[in-house]
């Protein structure tokens, strides 16, 4: 009796949560199994049968590969954005919170006004015609790197003001120049706030929709949130493939989420007590 | 040969004056103790030769080479941090190897050098741990390690021990003292504690407020403090302080006296000094010695006694407190008046500007 008084609370807890988180996923998996009659219905039901494998075909095949290209791109995009987010962002942090300048709080507040303020498409588009990137992937991955910045130097200037400065110190006695101090000394240290930068960023950059859609055009350039649009139209839509696209798009994520895990939290309240 | 020298070496934050002027010179093989109070400055000259810090004015030699310029990495030194500051994703190994493997040293040398300061410091066995997994004198020696194993001309320690339990402290100062002996390079060692100060060093720079206020062996700054700062600086406990009125004066010795005081002869150089000046005689609490009738009569405030000796705090008749170190066990009550006396050799005058008077 004490037993349910006592942990009620906990199971009505648990139970909303995974209502929340479980039922959308239920949803998705078994939208994907059904037919395109079925799947129209939008109802929570059993599948009538398993179609499962022809709507991953029909999926994969449709517009010549198309999802394919969409993954090799949207991969590109991601590894290559995040990679440089997690130099430039450790790099920026490192100076901001070592060296005191008199443009010290500029640059904050340049960095608070990336995070607060909107970006601006029309304008971004014209700059990056004017310097031939428009449309590029390598464009893209500069948009991302400059959107993604802000808060990945947040999170690693917090961090690094945990790092004693007798650590660059020593090195720096050792003989390390700035670069030593920093790539063998700083950035081996930063691991757990940059596996959260890594997840965050990544996840974000992978799902993301807009930017890709604004700045990257046409087909050849389409990246996994893009294909969403080819089963879905004004007057048809294909619900039995549009899930099973989102099934397929969402594995990928899913994996950098299970494999990090762990070290996200570390990441996340290092820095909240001085070990 | 490695010596250091400094000449009126200087180091401003904005309109902050912290070191103002510093004169040094420190030959080869001298271990050096900065000693002074929390913010005197001597972690900042430490930082100022080891080239953490810029040199505002004056000049800084190290191996007759100016090195106001000179980036850390050139000037030959090697520093040891008070909280270790080893790198915590490295093996012990990798740790003490840093400096040789920037330096591009062939990796049989490097494996070579750092086998050697590992059996030097003990620590052989170590090698293969991360620094998380060390207790406290086990990190200091990898700092120590890391340091030896670039064979720098200089050594710098700031506070090195300070991190340790008391114990440890006292093997790790007998362990520095033998280093020093076995490596025979410069040493120069900042810290607050008096007890390392005297023990490991063969010259003691006594710093306040940016500015050096005696230079000399152990022995020589415990028995002839130059000025009221160092006199009430060094030793421990500190030294007793009165202000006295000088009686009378003859050639080489004046007589003071004071409401606590009957006329002592105290042998002083009274250059300057004039009859009716007030000075400070400063007496050390172990100079003092119970007696029948005595220079002084102070009332017991509090005893402690530690069988070998006896430390008894004292009022004095205008309300100012003195401490007496007695030899021996005394059974003294609270409250009872004891006429003390003290070897006018032992006692020290100072004069208005704080400067200590001694016969040459």
């Amino acid at each position: 009796m004490s037993f349910i008084r006592r942990h009620w609370l906990s199971a009505v807890a648990i139970l909303a949560s995974g209502v929340v988180f479980l039922v959308p996923f239920a949803f998705i998996v078994l939208t994907a199994f059904k037919d395109q009659k079925q799947s129209a219905l939008l109802d929570f039901s059993w599948p009538a049968g398993n179609y499962l494998w022809s709507n991953i075909v029909e999926v994969v095949t449709t517009r010549n590969w198309m999802l394919l290209t969409a993954f090799i791109n949207s991969s590109i995009l991601t590894v290559a954005s995040v990679t440089l987010l997690v130099i430039f962002a450790a790099m920026v942090g490192f100076v901001l919170q070592r060296r005191k300048t008199r443009f010290s709080g500029l640059i904050e507040f340049l960095i608070l006004a990336g995070l607060m303020i909107p970006p601006a498409v029309v304008p971004t588009i014209w700059l990056l015609q004017g310097v031939g990137l428009f449309g590029k992937l390598h464009g893209l991955v500069l948009i991302e790197v400059a959107y993604g910045l802000p808060f990945s130097i947040l999170l690693y200037r917090a961090f690094i003001s945990t790092i004693p400065r007798e650590l660059d110190e020593a090195a720096i006695i050792d003989g390390a120049r700035p670069f030593d101090v920093f790539f063998r000394i700083i950035l081996p240290l930063l691991w757990p706030v940059t596996v959260t930068n890594i997840v965050v960023q990544s996840v974000a950059i992978f799902n993301d929709f807009t930017n890709p859609l604004y700045y990257l055009p046409g087909n050849a350039n389409a990246t996994v949130q893009l294909t969403l649009y080819n089963f879905q139209s004004q007057f048809q839509t294909s619900y039995n493939l549009l899930f099973t696209n989102i099934a397929l798009i969402t594995i990928p994520p899913l994996l950098v989420f299970l494999f990090f895990n762990r070290q996200i939290v570390a990441g996340m309240t290092a820095g909240a007590v001085k070990g | 040969m490695a010596g250091l020298e400094l000449k009126s070496l200087r180091k401003s934050y904005g309109e902050v004056e912290v070191i103002n002027g510093v004169d040094l010179s420190v030959t080869h093989g001298e271990f050096v103790v900065f000693v002074g109070p929390s913010g005197c400055g001597k972690s900042t000259l430490l930082r100022m030769i080891a080239g953490l810090e810029d040199i505002s004015g004056g000049e800084l030699w190290i191996a007759d080479k100016l090195c106001n310029a000179v980036e850390p990495r050139d000037r030959g030194i090697a520093m040891v941090f008070q909280n270790y500051a080893l790198y915590p994703h490295m093996t012990v190994y990798d740790n003490v190897g840093f400096g040789l493997k920037l330096a591009g040293t062939p990796k049989d040398v490097r494996d070579a050098k750092i086998r050697d300061a590992a059996r030097i410091l003990q620590m052989e066995h170590l090698l293969e741990r991360k620094p998380s997994q060390l207790s406290g004198g086990q990190r200091q020696r990898v700092a120590i390690g890391r340091a030896i194993v670039r064979k720098p001309e200089v050594f710098l320690f700031d506070e090195p021990l300070s991190n340790l339990d008391a114990a440890l402290r006292v093997d790790m100062r007998m362990e520095l003292a033998k280093l020093h002996h076995d490596l025979g390079a410069t040493m120069i060692y900042v810290t607050h504690d008096q007890i390392e100060a005297m023990t490991l060093a063969d010259k003691i720079v006594v710093l306040n407020g940016g500015v050096v206020q005696q230079v000399g062996a152990p022995i020589e700054l415990y028995q002839r403090p130059a000025n009221l700062f160092v006199a009430g600086f060094i030793g421990s406990p500190r030294m007793n302080f009165a202000t006295v009125t000088i009686q009378s004066l003859a050639a080489a010795s004046l007589t003071v006296s004071s409401e606590d005081f009957e006329a002592t002869v105290v042998p002083a150089d009274i250059a300057g000094l004039k009859v009716g000046d007030t000075v400070t005689l400063g007496v050390r609490p172990h100079a003092l010695a119970t007696a029948t009738s005595g220079a002084l009569v102070g009332q017991v405030v509090l005893v402690e006694r530690l069988g070998n000796e006896t430390n008894v705090s004292l009022r004095l008749r205008s309300g100012a407190s003195w401490l007496a170190v007695l030899d021996g066990d005394h059974q003294l009550r609270i409250g009872q008046d004891v006429p003390l006396r003290f070897e006018p050799e032992l006692a020290a005058i100072f004069d208005g500007d704080g400067r200590a008077r001694y016969l040459a």
